[in-house]
């Protein structure tokens, strides 16, 4: 039987002089177990566990980019608009991608397999336009990069 | 003296104490450095409004007034005096008032808000937005009590702040980051916690408004009258707002040693019990088909009758939340006139106390405090909790003792841990010995809470250490003043009468309580003294109305024994006890002034210490400690709790009842309230939920006697073994021990 969430947060606990100290990991950790994302049932979870309220944890998640609040699709495009890669432009990798998957930025496509996003500074100024992909970075992405990124993420 | 600073604002030379903030020093030397964010009861600045910019000399740029404290040689130049001051603050409203809707003629906080006042003061005349603002879906219910108007809020953090670092609730946060930021609570939920209308007076704009007072009033038109809350013993001052007549909100009025500016919820939201449905409005007398309404002529006609019909037989039953001024009064009445000297009242509190009395803030500044009893403080005296925690947040050790304690003692164990505690050899006894700020705290029913601690702390030597004090947090608001009036109106010896002719049942808290139910089963006539109809169907032979604290003049006692004065908020659809009482007196040969400042002055005498009621004043102050004197039982003292068993059957469990906050007479008649009062559960402790295969949520069924009740379980870890813990309005009939079966 595979750990619950609550065990699992539980022992990260340990590695912290006080328990909300593990805000951030325990978060991740229920964000992994509900898909990509934090519902409130998920919130509830870890409130629990780290004893403190699920406004707190909505504090914390709802101010962190790679914690989301709506639902995400299987795979997740994150594309930096950040000064580097506005000026290196992010601007035209966006709209490829919104023109490739025929979503906007911020949505889902309808068929739940990509969600794309616009991030703020992925710490990799030095090779704009960074495009995260399933947490994963592409650098130096140019717009005519996007469409064999978008095949790779298949159907 | 080397702990003062001397330094310059605005070319004017100031004197402080060395870590004064900065926002006082100037209003010391009179000058006004403009806030929104800053508010010193929330802790350390945040300097998050950027309001407060100075120029000072010798830094580059503009600094955050709030955040600074005065430092030697320092040389301020506020926005009177330094242009780029005065810009960069002229620029931080422009840009505050980006999306503020300023909508002041329709916002309840016009008239009365911060925002209005220093932009009328500091801003620009005209705004250069003409871009559309920010809107939202408005007002969002934050609560059944709060509203949120979103797009007014300047996002200055005061209300979170509240809500994470006083109160502690952790309800209140801010959603998203930067210009994206709003406050919220989670999900759909409400704000549900005992404190939280304070985010509505720190609110400095019009976005977090009050559902009572939204669209009430306008701040030309009301009148605030300064009174002090009577829901509870701790007394808190408080100003209730008035228009036309009517009570329109209730707001803190800051006695810095009592309530430090805040309020509980039930002390501000429960007022519109005042114009209550059922309120008794004219004097009724038991008719042939229950309650007539009969003159006042006629009323006090019949109370002579069944007062001189008892003949001498009569037992009084005290609420303790009378003014002082109506317990004396009733004690010329009843004890003066008629001998009667007989009474009844729930957990009075002791005269000893004194010896080591203190304001309420000093538990803030305490290094170890100790809490023995069963009941949560937030229960019985909210504001203590926000001191405990305020004591805690500064470093200090609280150490409960009872069934949810850090130190776990059986039901009812209170009075042994304070002999404990008072033991030579007690760990614990010895560093509340040691200490210079140590505090205690009884927290709990029965057991002649009040003696007992006096006792202790006298054992433990707290009389000569100011630092050192105790607090007995009795269930009525004015326990200790109505039980010494009641004393002081005359000089004999109770002897409870047997059979009961009358029973004279003395306010709501009384005639709710079932151990005066059961006095009156035993009692040939019943007069009651209540407000509400519902408290007086089916037992009284005569009704006479009641008037609510905010309706009274007069004087309380409250927890710490300060004296303080109530005064009438607004007229009362019905006389006011004391004018009834001094016609009645009046018949019995007795003289009583219906003017309760006239009261005062004949009571203060023999037990205020020939205290003035000049002297009160808006904020009273706390008396010298008195000498120790061993308390002596005291008469008064009938505890409902002292026949429980000592042991339960096997299998059983010990029903431990709790009052909630959200509980009692005016509560109920406040919808809006109704959410926070306590779910339909019980409390068991994990090895009791254990063993009976129950986990948090279960339907379960609690049987005692032939009785039963179902409700949901919670497990409470904090909960000592071998208690089922609950609401007493969900307790019903249900006796001391109880079977916990799951449903």
């Amino acid at each position: 039987m595979s750990p619950t969430l609550h065990d699992e947060i539980r022992e990260v606990v340990k590695e912290y002089p006080e328990p909300r100290s593990a805000i951030i990991p325990a978060l991740r950790l229920a964000q992994e177990r509900h898909g990509g994302w934090l519902p409130d049932e998920a919130f509830r979870q870890v409130a629990e566990a780290l004893d403190v309220t699920p406004a707190y944890c909505v504090s914390i998640a709802s101010f962190y980019d790679m914690f989301h609040t709506e639902p995400v699709g299987r795979h997740l495009v994150e594309v930096c608009t950040n000064v580097s890669c506005a000026v290196s432009g992010a601007q035209r990798v966006v709209e490829a991608f919104e023109r490739e998957l025929g979503v906007h930025a911020g949505e889902t496509t309808e068929d739940g397999n990509v969600t794309l996003r616009t991030v703020e500074c992925l710490g990799g100024c030095g090779w704009a336009t960074v495009v995260a992909v399933d947490n994963r970075h592409h650098l130096r992405v140019q717009a005519g990069d996007v469409g064999g990124i978008v095949k790779e993420l298949g159907e | 003296m080397s702990d003062l600073v001397k330094l310059t604002i605005d070319d004017r030379e100031v004197e402080v104490a060395k870590g004064t903030g900065l926002v006082e020093t100037a209003a010391a030397a009179g000058i006004e450095i403009p806030v929104f964010c800053y508010e010193p009861r929330l802790g350390p600045a945040v300097g998050a409004c950027r309001m407060c910019l100075v120029e000072v000399e010798g830094m580059p740029k503009l600094q955050a007034g709030c955040t600074l404290t005065a430092q030697d040689g320092m040389v301020v130049h506020t926005a009177s005096t330094s242009a780029r001051a005065a810009e960069g603050q002229k620029g931080t409203l422009e840009f505050i008032l980006v999306n503020h809707p300023l909508d002041c003629p329709v916002c309840d906080k016009g008239g009365e808000c911060p925002l209005q006042d220093l932009t009328f003061r500091y801003g620009p005349g005209s705004t250069r937005m003409t871009f559309p603002k920010l809107t939202f879906d408005k007002p969002i219910p934050v609560s059944p009590l709060i509203a949120l108007d979103r797009e007014r809020c300047i996002l200055c953090y005061r209300c979170t702040r509240f809500s994470s670092d006083v109160a502690e609730d952790e309800q209140l946060i801010a959603r998203n980051r930067g210009a994206y930021s709003m406050i919220a609570t989670f999900g759909d939920e409400p704000y549900r916690a005992p404190f939280s209308g304070n985010v509505i007076e720190l609110c400095p704009v019009g976005a977090l408004t009050s559902t009572q007072y939204r669209f009430e009033a306008r701040p030309w038109e009301i009148q605030d009258v300064p009174t002090v809350c009577g829901l509870c013993p701790a007394g808190c001052n408080i100003r209730a707002t008035t228009r036309e007549g009517l009570v329109k909100r209730v707001q803190s009025r800051n006695h810095p040693e009592v309530d430090g500016g805040w309020l509980c919820d039930k002390g501000r939201f429960t007022f519109p019990h005042l114009r209550s449905d059922d309120r008794v409005r004219e004097p009724l007398v038991r008719g042939t088909v229950g309650l007539e309404p009969v003159s006042w002529d006629a009323a006090l006609d019949r109370a002579e009758e069944l007062l001189r019909g008892a003949q001498g037989k009569i037992v009084t039953a005290l609420s303790g939340s009378e003014t002082t001024e109506i317990a004396y009064g009733l004690g010329v009445l009843l004890r003066r006139g008629l001998g009667a000297h007989s009474a009844v009242l729930d957990e009075s509190t002791s005269a000893a106390l004194d010896a080591c009395r203190a304001p309420l803030s000093t538990i803030g500044a305490a290094e170890l405090v100790v809490v023995v009893g069963d009941d949560e403080v937030v229960d019985r005296a909210p504001i203590v909790d926000l001191w405990l925690r305020k004591a805690r947040r500064a470093g200090a050790e609280i150490v409960t003792i009872g069934a949810r304690g850090s130190v776990p003692a059986p039901v009812g164990g209170a009075a042994e841990a304070l002999r404990d505690l008072a033991a030579a050899d007690s760990e614990l006894g010895g560093r509340l010995r040691a200490s210079d700020r140590a505090i205690l705290v009884w927290s709990g029913s029965g057991g002649g809470g009040g003696a007992r601690l006096a006792e202790a702390a006298h054992a433990l030597g707290f009389e000569g250490k100011p630092g050192c004090a105790v607090f007995h947090l009795p269930a009525r608001a004015n326990a200790r003043g109505v039980a010494e009036a009641w004393a002081a109106a005359a000089d004999a010896d109770e002897a409870d009468p047997e059979p009961i002719g009358l029973l004279v049942v003395s306010g709501d808290e009384a005639a709710g309580d079932p151990s005066v139910r059961a006095l009156a089963e035993r009692a040939s006539t019943v007069i009651a003294i209540t407000m509400f109809h519902s408290l007086a169907v089916g037992w009284a032979d005569l009704v006479l109305p009641a008037t609510a604290s905010l309706e009274r003049e007069g004087t309380a006692m409250n927890l710490e024994g300060r004296v303080q004065r109530l005064r009438r908020a607004v007229t009362p659809p019905v006389p006011d006890e004391l004018a009834w009482l001094s016609k009645l007196a009046e018949r019995f040969g007795v003289a009583l002034s219906p003017h309760a400042a006239v009261v005062f002055e004949e009571l203060s005498g023999r037990i205020y210490g020939g205290l003035l009621l000049e002297q009160l004043g808006e904020h009273a102050g706390l008396p010298a400690r008195r000498p120790y004197e061993a308390p002596e039982p005291t008469p008064l003292a009938h505890s409902p709790e002292a026949n429980v068993p000592e042991d339960h059957f096997v299998g059983t469990l010990r029903l431990l009842r709790y009052t909630p906050l959200f509980s009692g007479h005016q509560v109920e008649r406040v919808p809006e309230l109704q959410f926070q009062r306590p779910e339909r559960e019980v409390a068991l402790s994990t090895v009791d939920a254990d063993r009976r295969g129950i986990a948090t949520g279960d339907l379960v069924s609690l049987r005692s006697n032939g009785t039963s009740v179902e409700l949901r379980a919670r497990v409470d870890a904090r909960l000592v073994e071998g208690v089922a813990r609950l609401a007493d309005e969900h307790a019903a009939h249900l006796h001391a021990d109880v079977e916990v079966v799951k449903a």
